[in-house]
């Protein structure tokens, strides 16, 4: 059951649905390769009617079964998880279980793959399908014994007549040869959707599969190269495409000079519209060459050094203006909290706290720059894509190409991690432009300048925040403003080349990001927010709550200390909400904490300090907080986390080691965002175009452990989602755990040795 | 224009049209269907395209393909043993070891030459061997414990069970 077996499988609907018409099976076809006719090119169709079982689920005569799902694996063990919750349901083997992910064509449209809401709002729709699959089957199966369902047994895709040993069948022999034609009712879109309203659905209590460690059905051929990911898909005809993106990221193409490449072997056709500037040839290798004589790479002699002459555009800010620039582009206002008046309080206070932190525009860093395929002819157009919205983009690509979105498939394929959206989506819009252009389907792949460059980023946020203390040592008033430019722009960057930046997607508003949960007199969270700022951005993993729960948990963490208390002491005093105190207090039990105010001394003798820090956050209602260890180095000026401890509740758990590794990711991503990572840019563009510009952790600065408890795993909350709630805390924990070593206060990502250096000479 | 020329991987010998000044990476990948091997940075900054040749663990993305004619390549697919997993791939399966998994070419690459070289090597020997392989996803931890269960084979533990 590997995940290259999705290629056949999808091959069998295929071939289904072009020669069976309308009334499709729950099993028409057996698994021979006589069936696997692969999905003839030029062959493009709607989504499944999402009303209909075989929308959801196949079982085939060699007792295999298919899942169907609109959701796509983006590296998280979400296909594996949902294939839990299928076979549960459908007392069903889950390693017989395959599962076929975001085709458009195959899958019923569940919403995009973000947000770590897969299983939270996909979970219950696959289980409610398999759950009316279940009885769809049970009632063949009473048909078959001629008996009644209550007297069958299910399980493991048997179904056996009850005090009746010998009368057995397996789910594939029951359905063979026949064709059901089961409408199990759906209501709504996306997220939204109610599927199998009437289903019956299982007692959690009864649950095997779910709970359980289940190994990942895509890690075998990951580890042995069988695995097919989109960099990996190969269309016959193909020929390679490379981009050329402008100097500048709003320069024109003043002209180019096509004499410069025609030479180069393989070379078949510059695709230039407006700005878009793009070279195709039959091999990847001359495509590459081709790009790079054409100027590809931001060269330091400028825009007019290579034979594609750019105007010399410089219209970004400068680097370090761009919070004033965030600020002052602020337009939108959200009141987050607003209670009691922060205004008389802090009139009234002994003493006030105030503090500004600065993030900056950081990058989603798949290893795997983006990459797509495309066959694009008169009136359809196939597209190979890794994008985690692949129903969106067929609508979007639709747009771009002036055609209707039945004219379009994407066909999904695991891409390397994206954590948010990266190029994927921008690359399958370059695709269609060549492969319209040349009239042959194109593979690009962006290279690794283009993917630092071109990824929508995460963006630049600004936030002050003060406190008032009385005198009594009693917090009473809290304030926290943000500014925060939009994360959610789904403009395409050829669309905007091709000179129609309006045609696709919107630039989006700013949105809080926050979830605030104390418990102060007055408080005023407020949240400014607008559109683009400099760059492209979109969401990166936990949009915004990463850069806005750094400052939240970091100001109490200074707040705490200047009342002199514990810092885990001082959030359960002022917090109610019950999950919270159970992962700080769950927290707190497997690191061993002792009660004690944050040390905050400066290191004696300038030697390595140790130090403790500790967060939460609430992310989309899943709840975790993290304790670090640190060590401080005040000579060089590197912070080392040498220990990890987070307890996370998101609900009823489907696998705990996808948590786990979640987790672990999750932890290890984000310590490298704050030790590291900071987008650079000049006044004409992204200038971090590789891995020396924009560094990430490596083995060297990996902890020594990262300890996982996992909290409130119980059927009466819903599963939530766990691939994102674990960044929230780490910045902010960095933070607290360098100040507890050596009195320093980080308020400013990347923490670079600079920044520590700069810091430990004012505490 | 394109050349023939002759590549000697998984133990055999393999003719290939490619033009003489291209990378090993694309041979491998475009003309001999080997996808083990991934382009990730094509600047040797990265290790998605590790590969062993003559016992060392090398990036081919800036392998020139007319170097590797005559030597002994092995990709990820050559470590299979009769279509099985190898131990240290059995190891990365049992340990759950991989995310997106686009880096853990790179990283088996690596780890297989350097177990080849030193069978026994500590944690620290493991960090320094993958220091030039970059994991986005964060699976650090399951990598370093998934080439543990071959180096110290008595302190390996299970994943999630
Ligand atoms: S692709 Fe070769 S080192 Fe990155
Ligand atoms: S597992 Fe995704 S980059 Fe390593």
């Amino acid at each position: 059951m590997s995940a290259a077996r999705q290629i056949p499988s999808l091959a069998r609907r295929g071939f289904l649905q072009a020669t069976g018409g309308l009334v499709v099976s729950f099993a028409l076809f057996g698994t021979s390769e006589a069936a696997s006719s692969l999905l003839p090119i030029g062959h493009v169709q709607n989504p499944p009617d999402a009303a209909k079982l075989y929308a959801w689920l196949a079982v085939h005569p060699d007792n295999t079964a298919t899942l169907y799902t609109g959701k796509v694996e983006v590296g998280t063990g979400a296909q594996t998880a949902l294939a839990q919750i299928a076979a549960e349901e459908l007392d069903f083997p889950v390693d017989r279980l395959d599962v076929v992910m975001g085709t458009t064509s195959q899958t019923v449209n569940q919403g995009p793959t973000y947000g770590s809401m897969t299983i939270r709002y996909a979970g219950p729709q696959i289980r409610a399908a398999a759950a009316a699959g279940r009885a769809a089957l049970l009632e063949q199966a009473a048909t078959h014994f001629a008996t009644t369902a209550d007297n069958i047994n299910a399980k493991d895709g048997v179904f056996s007549v009850k005090n009746a040993a010998q009368k057995t069948i397996t789910y594939g022999a029951l359905v063979a040869g026949k064709q059901l034609d089961v409408t199990i009712g759906a209501t709504g879109a996306g997220f939204a959707m109610k599927v199998a309203p009437q289903a019956k659905l299982k007692d959690p209590k009864n649950y095997t599969v779910v709970g359980r460690f289940v190994p990942r059905k895509d890690i075998p051929a990951k580890v042995t190269g069988a695995f097919t990911y989109v960099q990996d898909v190969k269309v016959p005809g193909m020929l390679h495409g490379r981009v050329v993106r402008p100097y500048g990221v709003n320069a024109t193409l003043i002209s180019v000079d096509e004499s410069a490449v025609k030479s180069i072997p393989g070379f078949v056709q510059l695709v230039r519209r407006d700005n878009f500037l793009g070279v195709v040839c039959t091999s990847e290798w001359s495509a590459i060459k081709a790009a790079e004589a054409l100027g590809a790479v931001l060269h330091p002699k400028g825009p007019a050094a290579y034979p594609a002459k750019w105007s010399d555009w410089n219209g970004l800010p400068a680097m370090d203006d761009i919070w004033n620039v965030v600020r002052a582009g602020a337009g939108k206002t959200t009141a987050v909290a607003n209670t009691g008046s922060v205004d008389n309080a802090m009139g009234d206070a002994k003493r006030t706290l105030k503090a500004t932190y600065q993030t900056p525009f950081q990058m989603h860093g798949s290893i795997g720059p983006s990459c797509a395929v495309a066959d694009v002819s008169k009136d359809r157009a196939i597209f190979w894509s890794g994008t985690q919205m692949p129903h969106e983009d067929r609508h979007d690509i639709a747009k771009l190409l002036g055609m209707q979105p039945d004219q379009l498939e994407i066909r999904w394929f695991e891409a390397s991690g994206a954590y948010g959206r990266n190029g994927l989506d921008h690359a399958v819009a370059d695709a269609a432009i060549m492969s319209q252009a040349v009239g042959k389907p194109v593979r690009v792949q962006w290279m690794r300048w283009d993917e630092h460059g071109w990824e929508p980023k995460g963006p630049p946020i600004a936030q002050d925040l003060a406190a008032a203390i009385d005198d009594k040592g009693k917090v009473t008033a809290w304030t926290h403003h943000m500014w925060i430019p939009t994360f959610l722009d789904t403009t395409l960057v050829a669309a905007a080349l091709i000179g129609h930046p309006n045609r696709v997607g919107s630039v989006g508003l700013g949105v809080p990001a926050i979830t605030y949960a104390y418990d102060f007199d007055n408080a005023d969270v407020t949240s400014h927010g607008d559109g683009r700022v400099a760059l492209r951005t979109s969401w990166l993993r936990s949009p915004a709550q990463y850069e806005t729960t750094f400052a939240m948990e970091a100001f109490i963490d200074e707040v705490a200390a200047a009342t002199g208390e514990d810092p885990l002491a001082f959030r359960l005093n002022h917090l109610k909400d019950p999950r919270a105190i159970d992962v700080l207090q769950a927290a707190a039990k497997q690191y061993g904490w002792q009660p004690r105010a944050a040390l905050g001394k400066a290191p004696a003798d300038g030697k390595p300090a140790h130090g403790r820090g500790i967060a939460w956050a609430n992310r989309d209602d899943s709840r975790v907080a993290t304790i670090v260890d640190v060590i401080v180095d005040p000579a060089s000026g590197r912070i080392r986390v040498t220990r990890v401890v987070v307890a996370q509740d998101c609900g009823l758990v489907i696998n705990p080691d996808g948590i786990r590794n979640q987790v672990e990711g999750n932890v290890i991503q984000s310590i490298s965002r704050t030790l590291h990572e900071e987008v650079m840019f000049d006044r004409a563009n992204v200038t971090s175009r590789d891995w020396i510009g924009y560094p990430i952790l490596r083995f060297d600065e990996v902890p020594d452990s990262i300890e996982v408890v996992i909290v409130n795993n119980d059927p009466k909350y819903p599963s939530y989602g766990a691939g994102e709630p674990s960044t929230c805390p780490t910045a902010a924990v960095i933070s607290n755990a360098v100040f507890d070593a050596t009195g320093a206060r980080l308020r400013q990502l990347p923490f670079r040795p600079d920044r520590l250096k700069a810091a430990l000479t004012q505490s | 224009m394109t050349q023939t020329m002759v590549i000697n991987v998984n133990g055999q010998d393999q003719t290939i049209e490619a033009e003489p000044d291209s990378m090993l990476l694309y041979a491998l990948r475009d003309n001999l269907g080997l996808h083990g091997p991934k382009f990730g940075c094509g600047l040797s900054q990265c290790g998605a395209c590790t590969i062993i040749m003559n016992g060392v663990a090398l990036h081919s993305c800036v392998t020139p393909l007319a170097a590797a004619q005559g030597q002994k390549i092995t990709t990820l697919e050559g470590l299979s043993e009769n279509g099985k997993p190898n131990p240290l791939q059995q190891a990365f399966i049992d340990e759950q070891a991989a995310q997106c998994g686009y880096c853990i070419n790179g990283m088996i690459m690596t780890a297989q030459a350097l177990i080849e070289r030193k069978p026994h090597a500590s944690r620290d020997d493991i960090k320094a061997a993958l220091q030039g392989n970059l994991c986005r996803c964060g699976t650090h931890m399951r990598i370093l414990r998934a080439v543990e269960r071959v180096t110290t084979p008595q302190a390996q533990q299970g994943a999630g069970q």
